[in-house]
């Protein structure tokens, strides 16, 4: 709202600068924009003796104020501000409402009010014209609130606007055919050419203003340009009306015309305003040598009052924190407009139909606070009668996972939730494509799905830095992913290409599979969540390269090197070797509640352990995995108890067929209750190799 | 040759430093040395050889010399010693100056430090830390906090919807879910459902809107929200409660200003400022010269929210906030471009401490 401060000076005696006023009223609820020079000329006849600097300040008003998209309606901020009286009606002099008698050679319009429902109140007026030109004053008005000024008659009606806040239309009263303004629903695909120049369908929803025939204005949103007023007008038919705001909001949504009369009457108007207004229009036409008033028509059916409430005295206190004085209380609100009268505990207080955001007791205190200011609040600390609650078990989890990855050489990325579908859709199989939840409204093809991975905002993020130089890079990221039966869940990714740190000991090696199993395997460790891996594929995984992690029988997470083609694809170069993984985390949590770490620790051992190195030759083909699990079945038939196997070395060349590799595993025995002996460690030593010899044709060496 | 003098001794031993500088490696400075202590064709044992040939009333002055020149060469060379004793290096001596094996060492990102510090503070004022979904219902995000569907502020808020529901975390087929949440207030709808006042908690996470990607705009972002209940909770305890923030996560001297606002949950509303910690509060570029910095937005939570949880609006009262952590972190480390936070750049995020 670009206010005029000469303009609210009609209304409020007051002289304070326009930064004083731009600040005061920044601090009670108006966000100054900008504050620029009033234009020339602005100064009505009756102004001339300037009351202080004037200018232009666009206040940002919040969506509940509609009130205050005018001024009057900072003229009673500005009253309650310094404390002065609103003057009753404003200039200019010697045209006061009613004044000159209306002309009754006038026609009258016929109006007819079919949908009370929508359209509450109904006040037309007829009027004459005679041709001029709008005073310089008011023109200056409206250019300085930022309306270009257009013939007499519609810059009344924009005057007006401005001034009361209540959007008012004019109809050429010749081009209403059978003199009539109806109020009615439209009919199914009723067409209308609206002021823009547009032609718009219209449905059974919409309010229009018609005559006897056609549809001459979309109720509250826009006039029809059949019956626009034009230089050969010579008499209008003024609408000043009151529309139910959820009508007019839907009407301007589905026909997505958002006007200055709109945005007033979907934010509510004052029910009480229209006659108000249309008297106004009329005394202004007069007073400017622009016409003469006719009657006025108000179609009321059920008048509405003031709304009664309580305010009850403790009650601000309580809410506020803050003692505010009755006097101040009462002051407050009467500067306000409002009707304060004394009750039991508190008062009795009735608001006028302008402000319509004030329905209960608590808005009256934000009024009363406001106002009183809440720079007077003395900061004070709520009284703790409660221990505080637990925080949310992800808080404690995800920050282990991210100290631990960070740890590892990883750095933290946050990338978007959602992403480009044609991407998205490289990630997932085939079959799980109709699972990628799209959203309704994108605003770009960028981010038209929610991410079913977080691997691709990583791969994302790490082409990003291989673009800007850098040759290393890892990545992790913790966050949701969606899919459309398995909704919102939260997982951790890896992506990481490059070398390990590079150091002058030895020669640098670049990041393999192992590095990242390693980092998982780390942070299940930490996690205290025991896995498995697997051989599996993925669309954007190298076949052979790729592992499925489970923990028990399911599947949690995947890691891999990611193909070439999809490396491309994101904009990193193709030959780089980048590896991914992705932990799904809330099956991680669950597998974290059944092996909760740390209950209960087990006494040291009290006996000494027996080690022994195994080295053997197997075919290469046999996975790592198999081989543990014929140790392990083994050793469970064995008398000594194996404690630990260690794999520390795997050797393929010289003295080893071609298809066969030479492993060797450090075997640990250890009994709790009792000193093994060297026969019983041998025993079961044996025992292993001879199921390694049976299960997969070993060779001991 | 003219007998030694005063001067000579300077010019000598000054010959002696910078032969010594010179020496290359322990022999080359012992061979240095022997060239003027030396027993034979020294310098200082030609100056004794001298005295001899002297005439009487000199003999004794040369011998001073002599003896001073002796004195103070041998004093630099047993410090040459000293020096070059700590120098050497012992056998299986290391460079201990070579870089060590670091262990790689990632990065947190800045708006989990941020969001981690402003937690850590709420935290000690015996808040907890609640997390919710970021697909949502409308009912939780904006009906029950008195935005009923057609209310204009719903459009103050431009909202990202999903093309098809999606499963809710519960599983159960009534609870499914059309948008993204716009604000993390969600949560606390979801917590005063499940729980029963007093309550205190700080919800931190990720919200959407319907926004482009620029210097200060981005279509995904974080907030923390924060949320007291129970008897007797006031406006000033908010004020209080957010002065304690603003204290430990900005400057100590920190002060808060409300600025009244509107947010349909909250009523009373207000924008929360702090003063400027570059400045004060005094004016400076940092706070465009107002003293004040705008952190986020704040309130008594409506009753009609209340009333929505079925929490006795007349019994219990409560306040609620919400800062953006993208906000705070744009403040406390001067960055410039919030894309920044999205692109990820190492060069970027190693700025900040692990």
């Amino acid at each position: 709202m670009r206010l005029l401060v000469s303009w609210v000076r009609d209304f409020v005696a007051v002289t304070a600068s326009p930064e004083e006023i731009a600040e005061r009223l920044g601090l009670r609820g108006f966000e100054v924009a900008s504050i620029e020079p009033a234009p020339d000329g602005v100064l009505p006849p009756w102004q001339q003796a300037a009351a202080g600097a004037d200018a232009v300040i666009d206040f940002e008003v919040t969506a509940n104020r509609p009130d205050c998209l005018s001024v009057i309606g900072f003229a009673r901020e500005l009253s309650t501000l310094y404390d002065v009286p609103l003057h009753a009606w404003p200039m200019p002099a010697g045209t006061a409402a009613a004044a000159a008698a209306p002309d009754s050679s006038l026609p009258v319009v016929d109006v007819r009010l079919d949908d009370p429902e929508r359209c509450p109140r109904y006040a037309a007026a007829m009027a004459s014209v005679t041709p001029t030109t709008s005073p310089r004053w008011m023109t200056a008005r409206l250019e300085a609130a930022g309306v270009r000024p257009i013939s007499p008659v519609v810059d009344i009606t924009n005057y007006v606007l401005l001034e009361l806040g209540h959007p008012m239309h004019a109809f050429d009263f010749s081009r209403l055919g059978g003199g009539q303004l109806r109020i009615r629903r439209a009919t199914a695909g009723e067409a209308i050419t609206t002021l823009d120049g547009v032609t718009r369908t219209l449905d059974p929803e919409m309010l229009v203003i018609a005559d006897a025939g056609q549809a001459q204005a979309v109720a509250g949103v826009m006039g029809g340009g059949r019956s626009e007023v034009s230089s050969t007008t010579q008499v209008v038919a003024f609408e000043s009306a009151y529309f139910q705001p959820s009508s007019v909001r839907r009407t301007s949504k589905r026909l997505q015309l958002k006007t200055e009369a709109s945005a007033r009457f979907e934010r509510g108007t004052d029910v009480n305003a229209p006659v108000v207004a249309i008297n106004r229009a009329l005394a202004l036409m007069e007073a400017i040598g622009a016409g003469r008033r006719g009657a006025v028509i108000d179609r009321y059916p059920v008048p509405r009052g003031p709304l009664a409430m309580t305010l009850r005295r403790a009650r601000i206190g309580l809410i506020l924190g803050l003692t505010v004085p009755d006097a101040e209380v009462e002051r407050i609100l009467r500067r306000l407009g409002l009707t304060v009268a004394a009750a039991a505990d508190g008062w009795l207080v009735e608001v006028p139909t302008f402000r319509v955001d004030l329905l209960r007791e608590i808005d009256l205190i934000e009024e009363v606070g406001r106002h009183y200011g809440f720079e007077k609040l003395e900061p004070s600390f709520p009284a703790m009668t409660l221990a505080a609650a637990a925080a949310d078990v992800r808080i404690p989890r995800d920050r282990a996972i991210r100290t631990t990855l960070a740890a590892a050489g990883l750095t933290e990325a946050v990338t978007f939730g959602f992403i480009e579908g044609a991407t998205a859709r490289q990630f997932v199989t085939d079959a799980d494509a109709s699972q990628i939840v799209a959203i309704a409204n994108p605003l770009t093809a960028l981010f038209d799905v929610l991410r079913p991975s977080l691997v691709p905002g990583l791969l994302d993020a790490l082409a990003h830095n291989r673009r800007h130089g850098r040759r290393d890079v890892a990545l992790f990221e913790i966050g949701a992913r969606f899919g459309a039966a398995a909704g919102e869940r939260r997982g951790v990714g890896i992506a990481w290409t490059g070398a390990i740190a590079p150091h002058w000991s030895g020669s640098g090696r670049d990041v393999d599979f192992f590095d990242l199993k390693g980092v998982i395997e780390r942070l299940c460790d930490v996690l205290h969540v025991p896995v498995q891996w697997h051989p599996t594929t993925a669309p954007y995984l190298t076949p052979g390269q790729s592992a499925a992690v489970f923990c028990g029988p399911s599947a949690i997470g995947v890691a891999g090197l990611v193909l070439p083609k999809i490396v491309d694809g994101r904009g990193a170069p193709k030959q780089d070797k980048v590896y991914v993984a992705e932990l799904d985390l809330e099956s991680l949590a669950a597998a974290q509640l059944a092996n909760p770490a740390g209950e209960s620790v087990q006494p040291l051992p009290r006996f000494p352990s027996s080690v022994r190195d195994l080295s053997f030759v197997v075919a290469e083909r046999l996975s790592a995995e198999s081989i543990r699990g014929t140790i392990q079945a083994a050793a469970a038939a064995a008398p000594a108890p194996l404690v630990s196997m260690v794999f520390f070395d795997r050797y393929k060349g010289k003295g080893v067929a071609d298809d066969s590799v030479s492993l060797s595993v450090r075997l640990t025995f250890q009994a709790p209750g009792r000193t093994l002996t060297d026969v019983e460690a041998q025993q079961s030593f044996d025992m292993i190799v001879a199921a390694l010899v049976r299960e997969h044709g070993a060779l001991q060496r | 040759m003219s007998l030694p003098d005063q001067a000579s001794v300077t010019a000598q031993l000054a010959a002696f430093t910078a032969d010594l500088a010179q020496a290359g490696s322990l022999r080359d400075a012992q061979a240095v040395r022997d060239r003027f202590l030396g027993r034979k064709n020294s310098v200082v044992a030609s100056w004794m050889a001298m005295i001899g040939g002297a005439p009487p009333a000199d003999k004794k002055a040369i011998g001073q010399r002599a003896n001073e020149l002796k004195q103070a060469i041998e004093a630099l060379w047993s410090e040459y010693q000293a020096r070059a004793e700590q120098n050497s290096r012992p056998a299986g001596a290391i460079d201990v100056t070579l870089p060590g094996r670091v262990p790689p060492l990632g990065r947190r990102h800045p708006l989990t430090l941020v969001r981690d510090r402003m937690e850590a503070i709420f935290t000690r004022m015996g808040f907890a830390i609640v997390e919710g979904p970021e697909v949502e219902d409308e009912w939780h995000c904006f009906d029950a906090l008195n935005m009923p569907a057609e209310h204009p502020a719903r459009d103050m808020q431009d909202t990202l919807y999903l093309a098809a529901p999606v499963v809710g975390e519960s599983g159960r087929p009534d609870d499914t879910r059309t948008m993204l949440r716009t604000h993390t207030s969600s949560i606390q709808v979801r917590y005063m459902q499940a729980h029963e006042p007093p309550i205190r908690i700080v919800a931190p996470g990720r919200v959407y809107r319907r926004d482009d990607l620029d210097l200060t705009h981005t279509p995904m972002f974080s907030q923390m929200e924060g949320l007291a209940v129970g008897e007797g909770i006031s406006l000033a305890d908010l004020k209080g409660t957010l002065t304690a923030f603003a204290r430990e996560m900005f400057s100590p001297s920190a002060r808060v200003r409300f600025r009244p606002s509107f947010f349909p949950y909250t009523e009373p509303s207000a924008e929360i400022d702090i003063s400027c910690w570059q400045c004060d509060g005094g004016g400076c570029p940092m706070c465009k010269r107002t003293g004040w910095i705008e952190i986020g937005g704040c309130g008594m939570v409506h009753p009609a929210v209340f009333e929505a949880v079925g929490y006795d609006p007349e019994r219990y009262t409560g306040f609620a906030f919400g800062i953006g952590i993208e906000r705070v972190t744009i403040l406390r480390h001067r960055v410039q471009d919030i894309r920044l936070f999205f692109e990820n750049d190492l060069r970027f995020l190693e700025q900040f401490p692990y």
